[in-house]
């Protein structure tokens, strides 16, 4: 019979399955992922860094307002859509552009709102992937509602709900947790745990024994792994996924990562950290690993890679194409969204403005 | 007498260094503020000077910041907090509009709370959703709390020497997108106090009534009706908890037509409030409605339709188009 | 090959400007698209840029060490690529923003001064626009059936087009449009009767509110000449002149020197049927309606009420073109003191014993006439709409005529064809027609320039109100002995004063002496005068 603390207290390191080296290493609880699913994973990888740096790129060409990347972090961004199925929703933050992607929504879509053009520019419905939040946290109860409603209709959605290790400081977190266990609602709540919330490091965050502890609090059980290790990742997200399908209650998982860039083109992160404490991490590098250990196996030939860099040049050709083509968004646009039927003043303020563009002078 | 050349950024900074050499019990705390300097700078050199216990990073909860400077105000602090952007401010309201404003009230006056609350505040610099809200309706709406918002330097600099002397929390709102706007300015000289209103620009033909980052927009659109052979006065009220009802009317009587210019949204807003109260005092003096020239009431844009929410030269020069001069 | 540049973006919300700290191309270099092109330092970080195009570089836009400003080229790039028009527009918009600094080709910080957009159309009297921001009573007023004339003034300072209200036949009082001065437009194009008073009048501001009720106006009886009926401040102070001048049975009010009372000008003209030609008997001068004894004290001063008099149709219409007029025409007035001793002796000259020969008015006239062909800008009108000013060739010589009625302005049409016994014939009909209430409207209204010959009334200079839509009225006082100094000698002299009031707008004030100058000439050296006209 399992203790509260087997039951709830993540494993004493978080779950590797391929080191950084690329050497495997087994685990009594998660078994390795199919072949077929890390070389498709790989091939994500590749997309996913090659969309990160472009965009990072962009944003240097004042094609973008802003972009969060997630250099570095892509192998959770992948795992955190390969283990959802077609009924399973994505709760995205600003930096989950990766994995937004991923889940199959249009890469010009997804970038709408760091472009600039619209809060959001695509229909959660379509792919079951909400608006990516600003605010921190508050996305978590947003989740959790919706997982809720899912077991009310008697659906076996799961909703896989993203954040970052800062975001557990706030009071949503607490609440979404709280809220999601007592309702034992369908929810894997992922922290990507990078170590930074832009200048403020974990330990200045929490002095918690790991973010993944924090379940027990609330009798959800906590897992973490390492966040750049797309196998063991797939294994833990996997089983996650599983048990809260399976109606055993919310869960929690802590991947742990580094956030290699700074926080956004806007940052200068040598202002609170070293060099050389990135550096390391630049060897722990998600595909940098896979790379390794699937060539090792022959399951990854020079055809496969090139296919995979080929595929990833396409996408990133799409974002440049797409975003240097410029979509003016319609400033009617403006007053359209606030009510299923406009106010009267409303449409009074449509007109006034309608009235001052008429008068621009060209 | 010494004239610098200064961004109101720094200008904040120098503030905030003063304040804290000035008196010990003065910290400054808030996300981001320690090591980085703050994401605007603001607090930038304040760890490295001063020491993690005067100026230093929080976990990220705004709630727990606000809470906490009550807490440390109630037992001898003056906490200056920022909230990293004004919308990100909301997770704290309950706090502010539940303690913050209600402390000095609810013991009467045995417990106050000299604090501030520090917010980047409105728009135009191109952010994405939550970057560019004006919320000072929200607590201009408190009773309990001090509203001030500085459009110059100088005032930057003075305005907040003087919120963290205050004896009662103030919510202090710093025009983001004038961050960056230099001017050359005398520290040494004291600007006008909390609650004073001041006249920015005299004419004669209409009065302008702004405040924060509508104060460079009224005088650019001043300039352009000089062009056209109008005069307009602007008024900066740099203070809207208190309001400065006599500068203001005094300003309005001299005139007779006036237009408040301001970011947020229009309904329910600072903006009615001011010409509710211009309105009931100076009624037999107006020559015109007073209007009002006000961000839609959407949320704030994103960044590629921004311009069409903020009050431009031109949105303001047809409001004061439509002041009845045909009447004169 | 066609060449980009690439301008500085904001790299940073809200950043103004980045100094550049170290290039990673030189000029001539082949780049690639994203290829790193230089180090810039901004307020907030250093940030390696790369490049949005491929192609050769052709000119970096700022040493190492130089600060370059957001939205300033940062570097050119030769490609063979032509950017999509589309980006172009789309710069094009950001610069025209207002403190967008997203997206690049980003939004200096000063965007110039001045307007960027075409101000509104004003729609009548301080309404709104035809889109109005602000739903205000007025425009709810023109929808509940009082319309609101749409009359497009343009500009700001524009006024606001009221035409006098119609006068019907036997100076009964008129039936006043819709909106009282101001000619409705109502489905229909029928003329609505007298509407209700309403029960708390529409007033355009608290000044105004306060004029009436300081004067000791009621409101309540006012016609609101403005858009829905709002009563403007012209309406009030039309109200308290028409009080001061309509208490006593003036003949049409002395012009005095320099008093803004309606002095020696005419009727409503432009496009109004004036008076009727029938006979008007004599008592239609007098106060029209009751005359009511007094009893009643008036509050402000403390007097009791003499007289209330009725503004009639006839009144009501010459106040309207007074007030137009004073409002309208920024008139300037100069005058002379002329020795009209010669022009006298012309005159008698000119007397037989058969003929009586051209009055002194027709001599007069005809110098005046002369006058004008050399200085046409006084004979004419202001085109307000056009913003245009016309001068007519030709001239119609309105003169004032008193009759029992009241003052009318007839005009000798045609006067520049006429010699100056034709001009004395004229002159002699048309004060018949004027006596005898005869006059068309035709004659009442076309009048281009006003001589009026105000000395009967024992008066030497007047500040006149133009006859709007005129540009000048000249006035001719009492002829009196004065002395004077002739040949360096003095004399006496017969002496008259001539006033020159004109509408500054149309000339200065060199013009206007110059005119002056001619006609005193004239008046003072007849014969010498006919080496010129």
């Amino acid at each position: 019979m399992a203790t509260v603390e087997e039951r709830l207290l993540p494993s004493a390191e978080p779950v590797q399955l391929i080191d950084e080296h690329g050497v495997p290493h087994d685990n009594p609880q998660y078994g390795m992922p199919s072949a077929d699913q890390l070389v498709d994973g790989y091939a994500q990888l590749v997309a996913g860094r090659k969309i990160n740096d472009q965009a990072g790129a962009l944003v240097r060409q004042g094609r973008l307002a802003v972009y969060p990347s997630s250099h570095g972090q892509e192998a959770c961004q992948i795992a955190a859509t390969m283990v959802l199925g077609e009924q399973d929703w994505l709760f995205p933050t600003y930096r989950d552009t990766v994995s937004i992607i991923s889940a199959g929504v249009d890469p010009i879509e997804t970038l709408t709102l760091l472009r600039g053009d619209w809060h959001s520019g695509y229909d959660p419905y379509e792919h079951k992937v909400a608006p990516q939040s600003t605010p921190l946290a508050t996305q978590l109860l947003h989740a959790v509602g919706v997982a809720h409603a899912a077991r009310l209709k008697g659906e076996d959605t799961v909703v896989m709900a993203l954040c970052g290790d800062g975001a557990t400081s706030e009071g949503d977190f607490h609440e979404a947790l709280n809220f999601a266990a007592v309702f034992k609602a369908p929810v894997v709540f992922f922290i990507q745990n990078n170590e930074y919330a832009i200048s403020v490091p974990l330990a200045r965050q929490t002095i918690a024994p790991s973010l993944a502890h924090k379940g027990i609090g609330y009798g959800v059980p906590g897992e973490r792994a390492d966040g750049n290790d797309l196998a063991g990742l797939l294994a833990v997200l996997g089983q996650a996924v599983a048990k809260a399908r399976a109606g055993e209650g919310p869960q929690l998982v802590e991947a742990h990562t580094y956030r290699v860039q700074a926080h956004t083109n806007a940052d200068d992160a040598s202002r609170y950290r070293e060099d050389d404490e990135v550096t390391p991490w630049l060897e722990r590098d998600p595909l940098k690993r896979l790379d390794a250990y699937l060539t090792e196996r022959g399951l990854l030939g020079d055809e496969k890679k090139e296919e995979a860099a080929r595929a990833a040049d396409r996408i990133a050709a799409e974002l440049r194409t797409g975003l240097m083509e410029e979509v003016s968004p319609d400033p009617a646009e403006l007053f359209a969204h606030l009510y299923a039927t406009p106010t009267p003043q409303l449409k009074e303020q449509a007109a006034f403005l309608q009235d001052e563009l008429a008068r621009e002078e060209a | 007498m010494t004239h610098q050349k200064l961004t109101m950024g720094q200008a904040l900074n120098q503030a905030l260094r003063d304040a804290m050499k000035a008196d010990d019990t003065v910290l400054m705390f808030g996300e981001d503020v320690g090591a980085l300097g703050g994401v605007f700078r603001i607090t930038d050199g304040l760890t490295a000077e001063f020491g993690e216990d005067r100026c230093f990073d929080t976990p990220l909860a705004e709630a727990g910041i606000v809470g906490m400077a009550v807490g440390l105000a109630m037992n001898g602090m003056r906490p200056v907090v920022e909230m990293q952007f004004d919308a990100f401010g909301y997770p704290a309201f309950e706090q502010v509009v539940s303690h913050v404003a209600k402390m000095r009230n609810r013991t009467r006056g045995k417990v106050t709370l000299p604090m501030v609350i520090r917010m980047p505040y409105a728009g135009g610099i191109g952010g994405v959703e939550h970057h560019c809200d004006s919320s000072e309706s929200y607590y201009a709406h408190t009773p309990g709390l001090t509203v001030v918002a500085p459009s110059t330097v100088a005032d930057a600099y003075s305005l907040l020497r003087r919120a963290i002397e205050f004896p009662d929390p103030v919510i202090f709102l710093e025009p983001k997108k004038l961050y960056w706007a230099k001017e050359e300015v005398d520290l040494s000289v004291a600007e006008p106090g909390i609650g004073t209103a001041v006249v920015r620009r005299a004419g004669a033909d209409a009065t302008l009534i702004a405040y924060g980052p509508t104060v460079p927009v009224a005088m650019e659109a001043a300039e352009a009706a000089a062009a056209e052979g109008r005069q307009l006065q602007v008024v900066d009220l740099r203070s809207i908890v208190p309001f400065d009802d006599e500068t203001v009317c005094a300003a309005v009587r001299s005139t007779g037509r006036a237009v408040v210019v301001a970011e947020a949204s229009g309904f329910a807003s600072v903006s009615s409030e001011i010409v509710a109260r211009v309105t009931e005092r100076c009624f037999h003096s107006l020559a015109a409605p007073i209007r009002r020239v006000t961000g839609f009431d959407i949320p704030y844009p994103p960044p590629k339709l921004e311009r069409h929410q903020l009050p431009g030269v031109d949105r303001i020069l047809d409001a004061v188009d439509d002041l009845q001069w045909e009447d004169s | 090959m066609t060449t980009q540049t690439f301008l500085l973006p904001d790299l940073g919300e809200g950043l103004t400007e980045a100094e550049v700290v170290r290039w990673l191309v030189a000029v001539g270099d082949v780049v690639a698209v994203d290829a790193p092109l230089v180090e810039v330092e901004t307020a907030k970080s250093l940030v390696e840029v790369p490049s949005p195009y491929a192609g050769v570089v052709a000119e970096l836009h700022g040493e190492e060490g130089t600060t370059i400003d957001v939205g300033k080229p940062l570097i050119t790039i030769g490609t063979s690529t032509t950017p999509a028009p589309a980006v172009e527009a789309y710069r094009e918009e950001e610069k025209a923003g207002s403190g967008n600094v997203l997206i690049g080709y980003g939004t200096p910080a000063g965007t110039g001064s001045g307007r960027r957009r075409r101000p509104r159309q004003l729609v009548g009297v301080g309404s709104a626009p035809a889109v109005p921001a602000v739903p205000d009573e007025r425009a709810v007023e023109a929808t509940a059936g009082v319309a609101v004339p749409a009359v497009p003034s343009g500009r700001v300072g524009a006024a606001p087009a009221t035409a006098v209200p119609a006068v019907p036949a036997g100076g009964a009082e008129p039936a006043v449009p819709a909106n009282g001065g101001v000619p409705a437009v109502v489905a229909g194009g029928a003329v609505p009767a007298v509407r209700a008073r309403r029960a708390v009048p529409l007033v355009i501001s608290p000044l105004v509110r306060r004029l009436a009720q300081d004067a000791g106006v009621d409101l309540h009886l006012l016609d609101g000449s403005g858009a829905g009926g709002v009563i403007t401040r012209r309406d009030v102070e039309h109200a308290i002149a028409a009080r001061e001048a309509g208490g006593t049975n003036l003949p049409s009010a002395a012009p005095a020197a320099g008093a803004p009372a309606p002095a020696a000008t005419g009727v409503p003209t432009s496009g109004v049927p004036a008076l009727d030609a029938t006979p008007v008997p004599a008592s239609a001068s007098a106060p029209v309606g009751a005359a009511a004894p007094g009893g009643v004290v008036d509050s402000r001063t403390g007097l009791l009420e003499l007289r209330r008099e009725r503004v009639s149709g006839f009144r009501r219409a010459v106040a309207a073109t007074l007030s137009r007029s004073r409002a309208e025409i920024p008139e300037a007035t100069t005058w002379v003191d002329v020795d009209a001793t010669a022009l006298i002796e012309l005159r008698e000259s000119l007397r037989t014993a058969s003929d009586s020969g051209p009055g002194l008015l027709a001599l007069m006239a005809r110098f005046v006439v002369a006058g004008l062909q050399k200085h046409p800008e006084l004979n004419g009108f202001v085109d307000t709409e056009r913003d245009e000013l016309v001068q007519y060739d030709g001239i119609n010589l309105g003169l004032a005529a008193q009759t029992a009625r009241g003052l009318v302005v007839p005009a000798v049409v045609g006067a520049h064809a006429l010699t100056t016994r034709g001009l004395d014939a004229e002159i002699r009909r048309l004060t018949a027609s004027a006596r005898d209430g005869r006059l068309t409207t035709h004659e009442l209204s076309c009048g281009s320039f006003t001589l009026n010959n105000y000395g009967s009334f024992g008066v030497d200079g007047s500040a006149a109100i133009i006859n709007h839509p005129q540009v000048a009225i000249l006035g001719v006082g009492r002829i009196i002995d004065r002395p004077w100094v002739v040949d360096g000698e003095l004399a006496i002299r017969k002496l008259t004063q001539l006033s020159l009031v004109f509408d500054h707008r149309v000339c200065d004030g060199g013009t206007a002496a110059a005119f002056l100058r001619f006609v005193a000439d004239a008046f003072e050296n007849p014969s010498s005068a006919f080496a010129d006209i």
